[in-house]
């Protein structure tokens, strides 16, 4: 039987930096890959480098085999599909941490860097932040000078070797640049695939159920930035249209209906001036589209306006998307409804929340019209005691009566949903609204920004002859909710700290100057599609840009970088010139300032200058020491590099420049 | 049966045929013009461009700038590495530096010096011919580097080197970078000494008898001043290291007897084994330190010692053929 050798210890050199690269690599994935993957990798590392370190043998192939299996299986078991970029880097760590095991000769480590590229790229695909960019620059830095150790010869450092993978980086720079600008963008994929299926959802439910959840967890992040085209709205108006819910079963609501209706946009009746203004909504993975109430025009392909003026796109928000929208902020809808709709609108299960339902009959029989019952209702809300609040306690079975008659806390889903219900009752239409409501200014960049924690919920009533009008029972609770554009995050108790104390508002200040960095990181480069690429051509002075423009435009460009590159390279290599010692010494008797004599020997020039406290002796000896050698010794070019080292290190001191400057004094 | 060579064979074949009439024959010193430097893709650097087009064909799916920009950084060092490559050849100075003769079956171990002018250093030079290859070596600014090509031979006579090569695969192993050089240069080839052979003729003194004692040659007998064709191996070294004074160690009877290896006498059927045998026998007697001289058809070296009769008797037996057929023709 032959004896398996161990490792040679060959790959000693090269190996700590295709590990190193890797593992960079693969760093902005582990937040979400199945900790059995990035366990069972930094194992494989640690564990190769041991063997390598060790001079130990290799698993045997059997093991690996048994290994590569149980991996295959552990991805497919853990991810549902193995398309998208979930599981693709999960496929990727596992093959990398069984490459690495039978890593056996120097050439077997270009696979794991080819695997290293591609873990960039699909992190890159994940999510784009202003961080992504210098990731990406020392993730492939690191990965090509790993590259660049594994030919290494004996006795380069790697400080070398990252000269080096930088200076070739460096070089290419120009053209990366180039390319980057001129490559014709193009507006539609070629074939969807969802970059990441297990990326959970943000953003909003397509059902409410108040009093399920017992809080609300109200994240920062923000939902969309909006450009407006002249002054946005006052806080108050700020309501954005998302989702609407017109089934009730007693204790959830939901029924938000995607279907394409192409009337419901000749149903609003459009008061006033039109607010223009452009949204950049972050990925949601859900295919709500939000727009100022109501919507009117959107320039986003495959969207549409659905039977109640929501917005739907036919395919999940699955990466951050631009577009520009049209509001009216008065508008009357549906002066008409049908007696189906109708009856959709008025529909609830008998035999729950029965109080409620008794009190809202109740209500709207001693109300003169429809009108002052929701007047009533509204008073209600704001007189007796109820409170706004963002953790309130879970209700059981009937979960409007509980909250309307035992706890009377709540935030806005319960208002909402307490208000519709009692609309139904009193045989009022109404519906649920769910989207979002305020948004900040930010100083820095003129722009809004909405976040999560401004979801809302609002209510829609329809009135004979006015058609739906927008209710917000929150406002009749909580009117700073509303008014100040506060979100809650910031409005709650949890919140209450912000804008007090002088380091928290420092602290929040930055944050809005971060989210202008993102903003403009945004627009500038993630946005650089087609549009804005025909933009900046325009600004370049392209005529009519078109693809055909811009290739030639580019390969001309990268042709001429090319041609500069070989030509940097051609003075790289060219041997120096014949009398460049004697330039590199002109160079050293300018710094002194001290003027050679005629005829003057090179050291008893060398005294002279140190006489005159121009240079410290050891300075000016190694020197002259140097160029003798350079210029009279036989030709080698390391004496020329010691010359142009010394003189490059070489200061003169002040008296020198003081001789220099007077010249008269020299000699006396 | 047609035999089809593999078709990468064939093109090789030609374009080096190409390359040696368009180039001509090369000096033994010759500095690499860029016009003579080859350049191609490697299997890494296909894989390498196949990576990046499809890297390519997914930013623009996704319209993601980011990987757009990591696209195209790897699109612009593939086309950095190709230029940095050719010009890590570009200027070098390939000289022949020498090559010991050696014994058939042995590799004749062509020394080429490579100098580097500039003052950056070039990284992973190597040498190559047919499918030998030397070690892979950077040459530091200014730095002249010797590279052992061994190319093994089979026969006696000369071994040719008519062409060899000068490659690179830096920096990332994208590109190959290689150029040829034909300097004709060529190597002696002894023939191989026989493993059995018949024992010697035996020694004769100068009054014809037979010396009782080869092992006479080692008893050492005193120092003589060094004279220029004094076998390396019988310098006193210790005593030159202390007094720096280079001697000769005397042996008795060294020169007194001397051998007659005569070709016609050889007891052997072909050519070629006689020879061997009268290389087994030179070489054992220049390693006992004894006189020997060697007689083939037309030509007799006399009886001698030393490194120089060494190499001329087994250069006699090296080019035997040539003068042996020179004496037909005659």
């Amino acid at each position: 039987m032959k004896k398996r050798s161990g490792t040679d210890g060959s790959l000693l050199a090269s190996l700590p930096w295709t590990l190193a690269a890797l593992s960079l690599s693969l760093a902005p994935h582990i937040q979400y890959l199945p900790p059995w993957i990035s366990g069972a990798f930094f194992a494989c590392a640690a564990g190769r480098w041991q063997i390598e370190r060790k001079r130990w043998r290799l698993p045997p192939a059997w093991f690996r085999g048994v290994l590569a299996l149980a991996g295959f299986i552990g991805v497919f078991a853990s991810y549902d599909s193995v398309s998208g970029v979930g599981p693709g880097s999960a496929l990727l760590a596992v093959m990398a941490a069984l490459k690495l095991l039978e890593t056996r000769q120097r050439r077997d480590q270009f696979v794991l860097l080819f695997i290293s590229i591609f873990l960039i790229m699909s992190s890159l695909l994940r999510e784009q932040y202003i961080w992504s960019l210098p990731f990406l620059l020392a993730a492939i830095t690191l990965t090509m000078t790993a590259w660049l150790r594994m030919s290494v010869t004996t006795g380069v450092t790697i400080r070398d070797s990252f000269r080096t993978g930088g200076r070739l980086l460096l070089y290419a720079a120009p053209l990366t640049l180039a390319m980057w600008i001129f490559f014709p963008r193009i507006a539609t994929p070629f074939w969807a695939v969802p970059i990441d299926t297990s990326g959970a959802s943000s953003g909003l439910s397509d059902r409410m159920s108040p009093g399920d959840i017992s809080s609300l967890s109200l994240s920062d992040a923000v939902a969309f930035r909006v450009n407006f085209e002249s002054s946005a709205p006052p806080p108050s108006r700020r309501y954005w249209r998302g989702l609407v819910l017109h089934r009730f079963n007693g204790r959830t609501w939901s029924g938000n209906d995607p279907a394409i209706d192409s009337r419901a946009k000749e149903n609003i009746e459009a008061i006033g001036d039109p607010v223009r203004y452009q949204v950049t909504m972050e990925p949601t993975q859900q295919q709500w589209v939000f727009a100022l109430d109501i919507p009117y025009e959107l320039s986003l392909e495959n969207t549409h306006m659905g039977p109640q003026q929501q917005l739907v796109r036919s395919q999940p928000v699955d990466r951050r998307i631009a577009y520009e929208a049209v509001s009216y902020l008065r508008y009357n809808t549906d002066f008409d409804l049908s007696r189906t709709a109708r009856t959709w609108y008025l529909r609830f299960p008998d035999d729950s929340n029965p109080r409620t339902v008794e009190k809202a009959r109740q209500m709207r029989r001693a109300a003169a019209s429809d009108a002052s019952f929701i007047e009533n209702v509204l008073q209600m809300f704001h007189e007796e005691e109820y409170f706004y609040t963002l953790e309130p306690p879970a209700l059981g079975n009937n979960p409007v009566d509980r909250f309307l008659f035992d706890t009377r806390q709540g935030f806005c889903e319960h208002y909402a949903s307490a208000f519709a219900l009692m609309m139904r009752a009193a045989g009022l239409p109404s519906r649920i609204v769910l989207g979002y409501q305020g948004g900040e200014m930010n100083p820095i960049g003129e722009y809004m920004i909405v976040r999560q924690s401004d979801a809302h919920a609002w209510t829609e009533v329809w009135l004979q002859g006015r058609g739906w009008l927008r209710i917000d029972p929150t406002a009749a609770v909580a009117p700073e909710r509303i008014d100040s554009g506060m979100s809650g995050a910031r409005f709650g108790e949890a919140g209450a700290s912000w804008g007090l104390t002088a380091p928290a508002r420092w602290l929040y200040s930055l944050g809005l100057t971060w989210d202008a960095l993102n903003e403009k990181w945004n627009g500038w480069i993630l946005g650089y599609g087609p549009e804005a690429q025909g933009r900046f051509m325009q600004w370049l002075g392209m005529e009519e840009p078109n693809w055909r423009k811009m290739v030639l435009t580019l390969l001309t460009l990268v042709l001429a970088l090319i041609c500069a590159i070989s030509f940097l390279l051609v003075r790289r290599y060219r041997p120096p010139k014949k009398d460049e010692a004697a330039r590199i010494y002109r160079q050293f008797v300018r710094k002194t300032g001290v003027l050679p004599d005629l005829g003057e020997t090179p050291h008893a020039y060398a005294a002279r200058v140190v006489r005159a406290n121009a240079a410290p002796e050891g300075a000016a000896h190694n020197i002259t020491a140097s160029y003798l050698d350079a210029r009279y010794g036989p030709p080698d070019a390391r004496a020329l590099a010691a010359l142009q080292s010394a003189v490059r290190g070489f200061k003169a001191s002040i008296a020198g420049r003081y001789e220099n400057r007077l010249p008269s004094l020299r000699g006396s | 049966m047609l035999y089809f060579p593999p078709l990468t064979t064939v093109i090789t074949a030609r374009a080096e045929r190409w390359a040696q009439k368009r180039q001509g024959v090369d000096r033994p010193s010759t500095r690499l013009r860029s016009g003579r430097i080859y350049i191609l893709p490697t299997g890494v650097g296909a894989i390498f461009a196949l990576m990046t087009f499809a890297m390519l064909l997914g930013s623009m799916n996704y319209n993601n700038n980011l990987s757009f920009l990591l696209t195209f950084v790897l699109a612009g060092l593939g086309f950095v590495s190709m230029h940095q490559c050719q010009r890590n050849l570009v200027d070098l100075e390939v000289s022949f530096a020498g090559v010991d003769p050696v014994f058939a079956g042995q590799s004749a171990e062509f020394r080429i010096a490579v100098t580097n002018h500039s003052r950056n250093r070039r990284h992973n030079i190597q040498l190559f011919s047919g499918t030998t290859r030397s070690s892979v070596r950077d040459l530091g600014p200014g730095e002249s580097r010797v590279f052992h090509l061994g190319i093994p031979t089979e026969r006696r006579g000369y071994t040719q080197l008519d062409r060899y090569g000068i490659r690179t695969l830096f920096p990332f192993e994208l590109f190959h970078a290689w150029a040829w050089l034909h300097m004709e240069l060529r190597c002696l080839v002894y023939p191989k000494p026989a493993d059995r052979s018949p024992p010697p003729p035996p020694s004769q003194t100068a009054h014809g008898h037979r010396q009782h004692d080869a092992r006479g040659e080692e008893d050492f007998a005193g120092f003589r001043q060094f004279h220029d064709g004094d076998s390396p191996r019988h310098v006193a070294w210790k005593a030159y290291a202390r007094s720096g004074e280079l001697l000769s160690k005397q042996f008795a009877g060294a020169d007194t007897s001397s051998q007659w290896f005569d070709f016609d006498r050889v007891s052997a059927a072909d050519t070629e084994t006689r020879l061997s045998i009268l290389t087994r026998w030179i070489v054992d007697a220049e390693r006992t330190q004894r006189d020997f001289g060697l007689r083939t058809p037309g030509r007799e070296i006399p009886p001698s010692h030393g490194d120089a009769h060494r190499h001329r008797c087994l250069e006699a037996l090296a080019m035997f053929k040539h003068t042996n057929r020179a004496r037909a023709a005659a």
